[in-house]
């Protein structure tokens, strides 16, 4: 807002007030070369989280690099307005929308982009075609899938199958198809990464075939995230991957060594109390610790040991020295709960700000 | 920024779009009364003569028109304490005029903030090493203001701070010799509530954890002593500060002037858990979004709705119901038979944070409301002031 703390273009890295949130360019360029380049020859393509930065300039900047279906996925309804607002023509809601006011605020994104949304219960699907109906818009809505998270989601093929009718014959909503989410723990090798991913996706291809055979047309088949944007991809029927974490990057993805960290949180030395302990001014309220402590770049002998809302502590191995005024660049373990703490990001290349970014839709949980 | 639907006053609170931050006015309004009473009387039950003054400690809520009503109550000192400078620029411009930053500032830019906020108002901030004092010396001295002095000492919280006695004395003398600067006195920062350890380090010689509330109090005395020090050296330094979150710490040790505390005007489930007698004020309104089992109903708020970093939010209604998991933007709640039928999708659900300062961290906006009617959105005005 007013007089929210914003660098100039141009400005060191090393000047900078701190904390800060650094999106590293290079990376950021990386990054979605590596999708650019993948998605390429492919049917599938990428449709970015944009969940994951909340900034309608980095989606375009994801939809200009390459691979993907030209749109992007949102988390909610208020995160969707600010991108179509933003000018992204097209927006899949990947989760469920309730409520009459909400669902009224969907219709009127349906209005001005491509609207496709999650579905996982008739009656809100009769809630979505009443709305739509009533203010003579069309919505795409997409049946999500349960595979193991234990959270939204129809809970086996003949639900699946059975909502997918129950849409296709309402008025006012197009059944574009269906999706699903999976997470996995670390999982480096990528066969591994092979064998969970077929796993978890077959039984999203087995609900296509059953609503195809049920005489419904199934258009998209949207699932996969970063650790799987490579092996969903190629499970034939898949259509789009929701991959979004790729961008900024975290130390808990560390083990997807295709893409590089990104988003990292700059923070100052404020205090020496002790030999062998400095405390820097980032807390919990700049970064989420949500998975583990974030890591320190390029300094092996500093180790962040606790952190608080509104300081960290670091311990110095011995030979390890740090000064009040001493800056530091973490690296999260988790970047979505990091970044939407955040109003701006700081884009730097080569140790130069290039770019300073309102992260617009911070804050948009409705 | 948080894009609220801006209802009109006097809406019923079960229609305010979702997830809401929203504060009960009348449950805020008895805690603070409550609290600001019992430091009223520390005048008798200390036995030291003096009554500890309230400084609120707003960076846990970060919002103006609360912090006025803390002022306003029982006992206040007049001014507030704060962590970053920019929170200090907020509350300024809100009409704050004595403001303490709680935490050590570094930096020539922010050092030269400070000093800009200090040309027109009573500007205090912590130090615990000798640079501190040099580099806010010599930029007073250069921007002619004056900065209030307190220096930092360890009581054991496992952050910053001078070892108390000697060490501290030898920092206070530096601060009262040097130019632009004015020693107001000695603050410590009590151990937290214990909370999760994050690091997996607990075993570690530095590990942060609760103490024994009796040698809590032997550091405190020790820290009363430590004043009575400087005095002994002709350091004049009045205040005696403690921020404590487990706020009752204090009361019994004759010596201590200050206390600064935030947790008490709204509370969360952790400082419930320790203080029974206040309530929540601040819960998040949330809806239903998914009833996908029997079993289970999905809430449109999760770790970005709630900032559960240090414990995960609990149901205010918990009869057959239990938030069991969140990820990145879904609540997952366990239901037993008994509940089922209660949380069909677009209904409503109330969270009780567990700890309030992250949860707030995540809103631009509080719903403040009284008797179940919304009275106004009041901003969380220094929210993001992270420099």
């Amino acid at each position: 807002m007013d007089n929210r703390y914003r660098p100039t273009p141009g400005t060191l890295l090393e000047d900078l007030d701190t904390p800060c949130l650094i999106l590293d360019m290079d990376a950021v360029d990386h990054n979605m070369d590596v999708m650019a380049e993948y998605y390429a020859g492919r049917t599938a393509k990428l449709r970015p989280h944009g969940k994951n930065h909340k900034t309608p300039a980095l989606a375009h900047r994801q939809i200009r690099r390459g691979g993907t279906v030209g749109g992007v996925c949102s988390a909610k309804v208020s995160e969707a307005e600010v991108m179509v607002d933003g000018g992204v023509p097209s927006v899949f809601i990947t989760s469920e929308v309730a409520g009459n006011q909400k669902i009224d605020r969907l219709c009127t994104l349906a209005g001005q982009a491509e609207m496709l949304v999650a579905c996982d219960d008739a009656a809100n699907a009769k809630n979505l075609s009443n709305a739509a109906s009533a203010r003579g818009v069309e919505l795409g809505v997409v049946v999500e899938m349960e595979t193991g998270l234990k959270r939204c989601g129809v809970q086996d093929i003949p639900q699946g199958v059975e909502l997918a009718k129950v849409i296709h014959s309402l008025p006012g909503l197009k059944f574009r198809g269906i999706m699903s989410h999976q997470v996995i723990p670390d999982m480096p090798h990528r066969e591994d990464r092979v064998t969970e991913g077929r796993r978890v996706i077959q039984q999203v291809i087995d609900l296509k075939d059953a609503i195809v055979a049920a005489g419904v047309p199934v258009e998209i088949v949207s699932t996969g995230e970063t650790w799987s944007y490579d092996v969903a991809a190629e499970i034939p029927g898949v259509t789009e991957i929701q991959g979004g974490s790729y961008l900024v990057m975290e130390t808990g993805y560390g083990f997807m060594t295709d893409f590089h960290y990104a988003g990292k949180v700059l923070t100052t030395i404020i205090s020496t109390p002790r030999s062998g302990t400095a405390i820097g001014d980032a807390g919990l309220k700049t970064i989420s610790a949500l998975r583990g402590l974030p890591t320190v770049e390029g300094r092996p002998g500093i180790t962040a040991e606790s952190i608080d809302a509104n300081r960290i502590v670091f311990h110095l191995d011995e030979g390890t020295e740090l000064h009040i005024g001493d800056q530091l660049l973490l690296l999260p373990s988790q970047q979505d709960a990091t970044v939407s703490r955040w109003d701006s990001f700081v884009g730097v290349r080569g140790g130069v700000v290039e770019a300073v970014w309102d992260i617009q839709a911070r804050g948009c949980h409705s | 920024m948080e894009r609220p639907v801006f209802q009109p006053v006097g809406t019923p609170v079960e229609e305010l779009d979702t997830p809401a931050m929203v504060v009960d006015l009348d449950v805020m309004e008895a805690n603070i009364a409550r609290f600001h009473t019992s430091m009223d009387s520390t005048g008798d039950s200390a036995g030291g003569g003096s009554r500890i003054k309230v400084r609120p400690h707003v960076s846990c809520h970060q919002c103006p028109q609360i912090a006025h009503l803390q002022l306003a109550a029982a006992n206040p000192g007049g001014g507030i304490a704060v962590n970053t400078v920019g929170e200090a620029e907020v509350f300024a411009g809100a009409g704050f005029n004595d403001i303490l930053i709680s935490r050590p500032v570094a930096g020539r830019p922010k050092i030269a903030r400070l000093c800009a906020l200090a040309q027109s108002r009573r500007i205090s901030v912590v130090v615990d090493d000798a640079r501190h004092v040099d580099s806010l010396s010599a930029a007073a001295s250069t921007a002619g203001a004056t900065l209030g002095i307190l220096v930092e000492v360890d009581a054991g919280s496992g952050g910053s701070g001078v070892a108390m006695g000697a060490d501290a004395a030898t920092l206070a003398k530096n601060v009262s010799d040097a130019p632009g600067l004015r020693l107001d006195g000695l603050m410590a920062s009590l151990p937290d509530l214990s909370g999760p350890d994050l690091s997996g380090r607990r075993d570690g010689p530095e590990a942060p954890g609760a103490v024994p509330e009796n040698e809590l109090k032997a550091r405190l005395k020790e820290l009363v002593e430590t004043s009575r020090l400087l005095e002994q050296q002709r350091a004049s330094a009045p205040v005696v500060s403690v921020a404590a979150s487990g706020f009752d710490d204090i009361a019994g040790v004759p010596g201590i002037t200050e206390i600064q505390v935030g947790s008490y005007a709204l509370m969360d489930h952790a400082h419930c858990l320790v203080r029974p007698d206040y309530s929540p004020a601040a819960m998040i309104l949330a809806s239903v979004i998914s009833h996908p089992t029997e079993g289970s109903a999905v809430v449109d708020a999760g770790h970005k709705a709630t900032g559960p970093d240090l414990g995960l939010p609990v149901l205010a209604d918990s009869d057959g119901a239990k938030a069991v998991r969140f990820s990145a933007e879904h609540g997952v709640l366990e239901l037993e038979p008994s509940a089922y039928s209660r949380f069909m999708p677009g209904g409503k659900v109330w969270l009780v944070p567990f700890d309030l300062e992250l949860s707030l961290n995540q809103y631009d906006y509080i719903r403040a409301v009284r008797k179940g009617k919304l009275e106004g959105f009041w901003p969380i005005a220094a929210r993001g002031r992270f420099s």
